[in-house]
């Protein structure tokens, strides 16, 4: 009895340290200075860094687990993944030995970890569950980004220098087939439809939409120069591209594959991140060591918050739906 | 004060790649090389910052207090050629592209061995958690590679060949510290990039690596007389220090074929018996140009010459 007196008594007040914290409790944004290998935590609510902390070499993108429990930074230079508390940024733990992993995700059945390796031409596949290496497999010049076919059976990778897109079937680890597309494909994104592939010509000036079962292009949507990266808005039905060179943020009906709002940004837009309320984008600007905030209702820039050396990924632990 | 300087710097980083470099970039069709692009913007800044503040700090106490007065301009001229295409990236640059499909080539090949090279983290991980001794002890493992490299440059007679072409400077500056025959910085650069993917140093840490270093050996070779005293001779390279293996008769002579090959820190001339701490400053040059040898009057005479004194030493019974 003294035992389960103990155990309520103890039970209770973890819930109360639990409430209080939640209460006092910043919520915050994590980004990825990927020139000087630190993470930025910045304070959503007063838009200003309040900690930068050391996480390794050269950290590109990053994704929380699919259990939303971590927020994994992939450190290209340092073979290696960082676990981070999504709520605090506080490193949890490393997972050595992946190799040279810049673009990183899971299969939407869980089974699959995606690392691909732009520098040296190679994914990889891991198991999602314990990060053991299954299939390194050589591609053609410099993969880049990473989507999934909804059924978890393809893996899309963007094929940067030899102007492709790849299909890699995941049960048996091999390119199922490879498509020809325009310059410099980076960013893909699968449609909210499950039809197609939109993907970012960062060498050219608009998203190319890719039939992804019949591999034919069936349209290019006119963007900004550098077309790049995408987000969902949160809505099902629109996404955002970024457009690295024309320094402005797109947002494309993915209904009517067509560009429906223009926002400039400076400095090189590059990865994204969306309030839960759908309000405020947040853009990473490769070029000027900041974080651009933008209000969408009027689009106009709010703040720029000032952050490390080349910016890449950005994460919030509450954030608008990813379709 | 250091955020204002590093916050400007980015500025005009910024600024310069926007303005002038990404529309190059893209206008050439090399928009995949966008992001190697804005970091050679920043070495080609660093350098021209750098030539610029040492123009003016070490450039004014040269001409304050020189060490010895020099009669040949020309000489300065045809070094301050040899610090321009070194720092403000164009050596290093054309180095790059010819060694990434090498060393990419080799990394992305032990990949598929599933080797993936060690880093220095492996074996001392706190240093995931500070930069800052991450890069003191990076620095001093490449200052220690860069001490028998610089010996081997002297002991090697077919690579002694092309390194004397540094060594022929008699009126030296702080100019000098590059005058370097190009093939030998190919194959400096071959043995530092093979040691920095053993050892794991990720690009942006060699910039700064190669910054640090460089300040250090402009100073080195600077035309003054500046020692840094009893104990700061054994912790520093000086111009002192380094004028002695730039000497005549002392500094590529005899069995270790010199002394005071240290780079940055001279503990490595102690630790392998090869310091010399004697407070002179002798004549510098190599002792065959005493005997009418011609290093060459300019930058292609000079490395022609090179070449030229590479293929003697190659027909010769020891290389």
């Amino acid at each position: 009895m003294v035992f389960v007196n103990w155990l309520l008594n103890r039970s209770f007040l973890s819930l109360v340290v639990l409430f209080c914290s939640g209460l006092v409790q910043a919520e915050i944004a994590v980004v990825l200075n990927s020139g000087e290998g630190t993470v930025s935590l910045i304070d959503k609510a007063s838009m200003t860094e309040t900690r930068r902390i050391n996480v390794g070499k050269e950290p590109h993108h990053l994704m929380a687990t699919p259990d939303d429990k971590f927020l994994i930074v992939a450190n290209a230079a340092s073979n290696d993944l960082v676990f981070l508390d999504p709520l605090t940024g506080e490193v949890k733990r490393r997972v050595d030995k992946i190799s040279d992993p810049y673009q990183i995700g899971f299969s939407p059945d869980k089974k699959w970890f995606v690392s691909v390796s732009i520098r040296l031409d190679r994914v990889d596949i891991y198991n999602g569950s314990d990060f053991s290496l299954v299939k390194r497999i050589e591609t053609p010049k410099a993969p880049s980004h990473v989507a999934f076919s909804p059924d978890s059976s393809l893996a899309f990778i963007t094929l940067q220098d030899s102007d492709e897109i790849a299909a890699i079937d995941l049960k048996t680890q091999t390119v199922k087939w490879k498509v020809k597309v325009g310059r410099m494909p980076a960013g893909v994104w699968v449609t909210a439809d499950e039809k197609y592939l939109l993907v970012g010509m960062t060498g050219a000036d608009y998203v190319e939409v890719v039939d992804w079962r019949t591999q034919k292009t069936v349209k290019k949507i006119s963007t900004g120069k550098g077309a790049h990266n995408f987000l969902a808005v949160g809505d099902g039905r629109r996404v955002f591209v970024s457009n690295r060179v024309s320094n402005t943020v797109n947002i494309i009906d993915q209904s009517t594959l067509a560009v429906v709002d223009t926002i400039p940004i400076t400095g090189g837009p590059d990865c994204m991140e969306i309030t839960k309320d759908g309000k405020q984008l947040w853009v990473t600007s490769r070029w000027a060591k900041k974080v651009t905030v933008v209000d969408l209702a009027t689009k106009k820039i709010v703040k720029e918050i000032p952050v490390g050396k080349s910016p890449h990924g950005i994460y919030f632990f509450t954030h608008a739906a990813r379709k | 004060m250091i955020e204002w300087i590093t916050n400007s710097f980015a500025a005009l980083q910024d600024r310069v790649f926007e303005t002038a470099i990404l529309p190059l970039v893209y206008a050439t069709g090399l928009g995949g090389y966008a992001e190697q692009a804005f970091d050679w913007t920043e070495i080609f800044l660093i350098g021209a910052i750098e030539i610029l503040l040492l123009a003016i700090f070490l450039g004014a106490l040269e001409k304050w207090r020189p060490l010895e007065s020099h009669t040949n301009s020309g000489e300065k001229k045809i070094d301050v050629i040899y610090t321009l295409i070194n720092r403000l990236g164009l050596v290093p640059l054309a180095i790059f592209l010819l060694l990434l499909p090498l060393v990419d080539g080799l990394d992305g090949w032990m990949r598929m061995q599933n080797i993936i090279p060690p880093k220095l983290e492996d074996a001392l991980p706190f240093l995931h958690d500070s930069p800052f001794l991450s890069f003191v002890f990076y620095l001093v493992i490449l200052d220690f590679v860069a001490y028998w490299l610089h010996r081997g440059q002297h002991q090697i007679n077919v690579w002694w060949a092309l390194h004397s072409l540094h060594h022929s400077q008699q009126q030296m500056t702080f100019w000098s510290d590059n005058r370097n025959h190009l093939v030998d910085v190919v194959v400096i650069d071959i043995a530092f990039a093979l040691v920095a993917l053993l050892i794991g140093v990720a690009p942006a840490q060699f910039v700064t690596l190669v910054v640090a270093g460089r300040v250090v050996e402009s100073l080195s070779h600077a035309n003054l007389r500046v020692s840094f005293g009893r104990i700061g001779e054994y912790l520093l390279v000086s111009p002192r220090f380094h004028r002695v293996h730039h000497a005549i008769g002392l500094g590529h002579e005899g069995r270790s074929r010199g002394c005071n090959f240290a780079v940055l820190f001279p503990i490595w001339d102690v630790l392998f018996r090869t310091a010399n701490f004697e407070n002179v400053y002798p004549a510098t040059g190599v002792r065959d140009q005493l005997e009418g040898r011609d290093y060459g009057g300019g930058f292609w005479a000079q490395q022609v010459l090179g070449v030229k004194r590479m293929g003697e030493a190659l027909q010769s019974p020891r290389l």
